[in-house]
């Protein structure tokens, strides 16, 4: 037995495997909140219907691979008639509004998905393999399908970071976030940005569906975001909304929370978890970890 | 050039703008004076169309701007510099000015070189955040952040605000140099009616919403009257 | 726009609200008369979703929190009534829906005191994530709530000064019902009136005040934490007593009942009737009640397979598809659509004559 199958490890490989799906959808979240100051609630909802619609394209014969593009696309294109339909006309309108039609959206997606493709899980098969590696006779709680997993969302997240601060697209979304009426008047068309930002943000979102619709243990179905979506949610919360990075690390960090939790807390209490970490973290810090007025940078 | 006709905004039941009308030419300074509250930010506002007219018109070489949107508003080649110069904190200085290059498919690095010439302290800080800036620096940076984009008009709404004497003194003798070389039409805003008289060649006197004077920089400047009772300058 | 015109503000004298009341227990058990014990069944369930909707309208409609979480709460009090049931064979039945709200309560104020030092989104996120976990939680604790499977308890029985009172009734499920009909509508009664003086007493201006500016409530000495925290208290309690209600229907209590699917579903009633309106409770906890009887009507009108994955989920997009709706062109609910409505008419009216 290596240190690599210990049962330290085996929860550190575990809690970094569903930490990474968390910080995604954290950053997913923090993308349209720093432009548009609305948190999607549906953002999991989404994510999971244009899951479904790539898994649609399975049964067409297409393999894993083509229909990972087609679910990243129905993800970008339902970002943006989400925001130009529902979206748009809540700008000017309480906060109350926004979270109602949201959270409106999420119970439609819900239901729509249900009634398209039922409630059954589905499993859309991927090349990797789910089986753990094996180390001098003993099992390391990673498989090819875990290290997938970390390293697409470490890609997109590394990618969604380098539009930001390196494009010119990235400056005038920040700029549109930042200061949108100063943007318009250097000529930015700041509509059209916090469109292409909930299509980013969607279509971040769609890997972390695609990924956990492709997870054996798991599958897709209906309400299969509503936790993972909670967990992310408490991940943008405790990271900061404002902040990507802030994000990311702790959604890392609950995922690693969570399983220790798990293994040693009791049943009780592991399964209040996510309430617990965000009572604690937003009692430290209100505003957030690594989130502060003044440094609010990409 | 910018021909304002009949213009009014009202913000509910306060009327901001009434029957503004004037011209400003081509290749000349006007300056927009008045006290605070007089209307002229609101003017600004409206050209660039973030204040919607109740009625009136604004026209740019005779096309109505009133009906477009800020963005192409830009994009036709009006600049504007806001009040409080809407310079982007988080931003470095190279960063705001590829901001201001972007929409104008200008040359980027031709662009910063021209303008590091006009303003040589924005070439020494470009790295820096827009943040650590002084108030002086910070407005050359909104120009030039304006400039880079070779627009026709530019509309500047207090620049002197906040900057000592002999800075503002320095802003204007650049304004008007800008001015000459580049054949730019220049609407100034300003509480300061003594620094900008000095540089416009027109002047429109706004007082609660209403054009009050509208004539030639060194007539405004003579009218006993005006100075008294709308500029706040003291007798000559 | 004013952030007023989200809502309407409620403030029914208590006379007219005790008048309401009295109608509402004379329309409930005339109804029961008249109709069949099925339709007892759904006065109990509309009574208990009434109460249920009204929780969530004290803390989002009088406060302006939104909580996408108070079915958990829902099913604190469904859960404190099933084990007391099934520990004490002949409880007091008013004694265990008391119980109810105070475990309801607590847990409102548990939440309540963390969420003091948030707002908006966060907050909404919060109790979302309260309502997520609350049925694994259930489940978690087996031996006290049955698992999974949930927790079944004996049938109320109906006391025998109630059959008398009715008169003898042909079996002994029509008494049962009847009882549940009218203890559920009058336990509804007590829990609006309650609601109602609360929107009227200085609490519940001190909500209003904090919702439309809690920095000039905060100017005007209002205490914003424990006003934030009396209206999770408040709003808890008569979600937990509407829990309690709909697991007496029941005669269990199921986890899987209670999940984010009808927070969202109360969401969905309280913009249906109208944030902060008594009536516009009562309005929702019917709708509540009629809703898959109107869904089969729905469905048997348009054809559609009732058992099909469309049919079965019809009822979970008609809620989303109103609440955006709603929302984004009617954010008074229906009270409000009707009184904005009748308003346009008198005028129309004054302006022909």
């Amino acid at each position: 037995m290596t240190w690599l199958s210990s049962g330290f490890m085996s929860d550190v490989f575990l809690g970094i495997t569903n930490g990474v799906l968390y910080g995604l959808i954290a950053l997913s979240l923090v993308i349209v909140w720093r432009s548009t100051s609305i948190l999607n609630f549906a953002q999991g909802a989404m994510a999971m219907f244009a899951a479904y619609v790539g898994m649609t394209m399975s049964s067409h014969g297409l393999n894993f691979w083509a229909c990972f593009a087609i679910a990243i696309a129905a993800g970008f294109a339902l970002g943006g008639l989400t925001e130009r339909v529902l979206v748009r006309p809540l700008y000017k309108r309480p906060e109350i509004n926004s979270i109602v039609v949201m959270v409106g959206f999420l119970g439609l997606l819900e239901s729509a998905a249900a009634a398209i493709w039922s409630t059954a899980p589905r499993t859309l098969e991927s090349p990797f393999s789910q089986i753990y590696f094996q180390h001098h006779g003993s099992t390391i709680l990673l498989s090819p399908f875990a290290l997938f997993q970390i390293i697409a969302a470490l890609v997109i997240m590394t990618a969604v970071g380098a539009i930001f601060r390196y494009t010119n697209l990235g400056l005038q979304l920040r700029a549109a976030a930042l200061a949108p009426e100063v943007a318009r008047l250097l000529g930015v068309r700041v509509n059209r940005l916090l469109t292409f930002g909930w299509m980013l943000s969607s279509a971040a979102g769609v890997v972390a569906a695609v990924v956990i619709s492709s997870s054996g243990s798991i599958g897709l179905s209906p309400t299969i975001m509503d936790g993972f979506f909670v967990f992310g949610f408490i991940a943008a919360a405790v990271g900061g909304l404002e902040s990507p990075l802030g994000a990311v690390v702790a959604g890392l960090m609950i995922g690693l929370v969570q399983q220790f939790l798990q293994d040693y807390a009791p049943s009780g209490i592991s399964s209040f978890a996510p309430v617990i970490i965000l009572v604690v973290a937003l009692m430290i810090r209100p505003q957030g970890l690594f989130s502060t007025t003044k440094a609010r940078r990409v | 050039m910018i021909s304002v006709s009949q213009l009014s905004v009202s913000f509910g039941a306060i009327h901001a703008l009434t029957g503004v009308s004037f011209d400003a030419a081509n290749g000349k300074i006007t300056a927009i004076l008045g006290a605070n509250g007089a209307g002229k930010t609101t003017l600004l506002r409206t050209i660039t169309g973030l204040e919607e007219a109740a009625s009136g018109d604004i026209t740019l070489d005779g096309e109505s701007l009133l009906k477009k949107r800020t963005e192409d508003i830009a994009r036709a080649g009006v600049g504007h510099v806001p009040e409080g110069r809407g310079v982007i904190a988080e931003f470095t200085v190279l960063e705001n000015l590829r901001l201001g290059s972007l929409a104008a498919k200008v040359n980027f690095q031709e662009g910063i070189a021209e303008q590091f010439e006009l303003f040589p302290v924005l070439g020494e800080r470009r790295h820096q955040h827009a943040a650590t800036l002084s108030g002086g620096e910070r407005q050359m940076l909104a120009m030039a952040r304006a400039l880079i984009a070779k627009p026709t008009v530019l509309l500047l709404d207090e620049p002197s605000l906040g900057l000592a004497p002999l800075v503002t003194a320095e802003m204007m003798a650049t304004i008007s140099e800008l001015c000459a070389k580049q054949n730019l039409t220049v609407l100034l805003v300003e509480q300061n009616a003594k620094s900008a008289l000095k540089v416009a060649h027109d002047a429109v006197v706004l007082h609660l919403g209403k054009v009050v004077a509208s004539a030639s920089a060194q007539e405004v400047a003579g009218d006993e009257r005006l100075r008294q009772y709308y500029l706040g300058l003291a007798e000559q | 726009m004013s952030k007023l015109t989200t809502f309407s503000d409620a403030r029914p004298t208590t006379t007219r609200f005790i008048k309401a009341t009295v109608a509402t227990i004379l329309v409930a058990l005339i109804a029961g008369y008249v109709l069949t014990p099925s339709t007892d069944i759904y006065i109990a369930t509309a009574a208990a979703m009434a109460v249920s909707v009204m929780g969530l309208s004290i803390l989002t409609g009088f406060s302006g929190q939104v909580s996408i979480g108070n079915a958990g709460f829902m099913a604190i009090g469904a859960y404190t009534t099933a084990i007391w049931a099934n520990h004490h064979e002949h409880f007091p039945i008013v004694l265990s829906l008391v119980g109810s709200m105070a475990v309801g309560a607590l847990g409102g104020i548990a939440l309540g005191l963390p969420a003091t030092r948030l707002r908006g989104p966060y907050l909404a996120g919060m109790t979302l994530a309260f309502g997520y976990v609350m049925t694994p939680f259930i489940q978690s604790l087996g031996s006290w709530t049955g698992g999974s499977g949930g927790l079944y308890f004996p049938v109320l029985v109906t006391p025998t000064w109630f059959t008398s009172l009715v008169g003898e009734s042909e079996n002994l499920i029509g008494a049962n019902a009847r009882y549940q009909a009218v203890l559920s509508v009058l336990v509804a009664g007590i829990a609006l009136f309650f609601a109602a003086n609360l929107s009227n007493s200085r609490v519940g201006r001190a909500m209003r005040l904090v919702r439309d500016d809690d920095v000039a409530a905060e100017l005007v000495g209002v205490n914003l934490a424990q006003t934030r925290v009396t209206a999770f208290a408040a709003s808890a309690a008569l979600a937990a007593l509407g829990g309690s209600l709909l697991a007496l229907v029941a005669g269990a209590a199921t986890s899987s009942t209670y999940g984010v699917a009808l927070s969202i579903e109360l969401l969905s009633l309280l913009v249906l009737g109208g944030m902060g309106s008594i009536s516009g409770a009562i309005i929702a906890g019917i709708l509540a009640a009629y809703t898959d009887l109107i869904m089969t009507k729905i469905n048997s009108l348009t054809g559609i397979d009732p058992f099909s994955n469309l049919g079965a989920n019809m009822k979970g997009i008609i809620f989303g598809v109103v609440l955006i709706t709603m929302m984004l062109a009617a954010p008074r609910g229906l009270v409000g659509l009707a009184t904005t409505l009748a308003a346009k008419a008198r005028r129309l009216r004054s302006g022909a004559n």
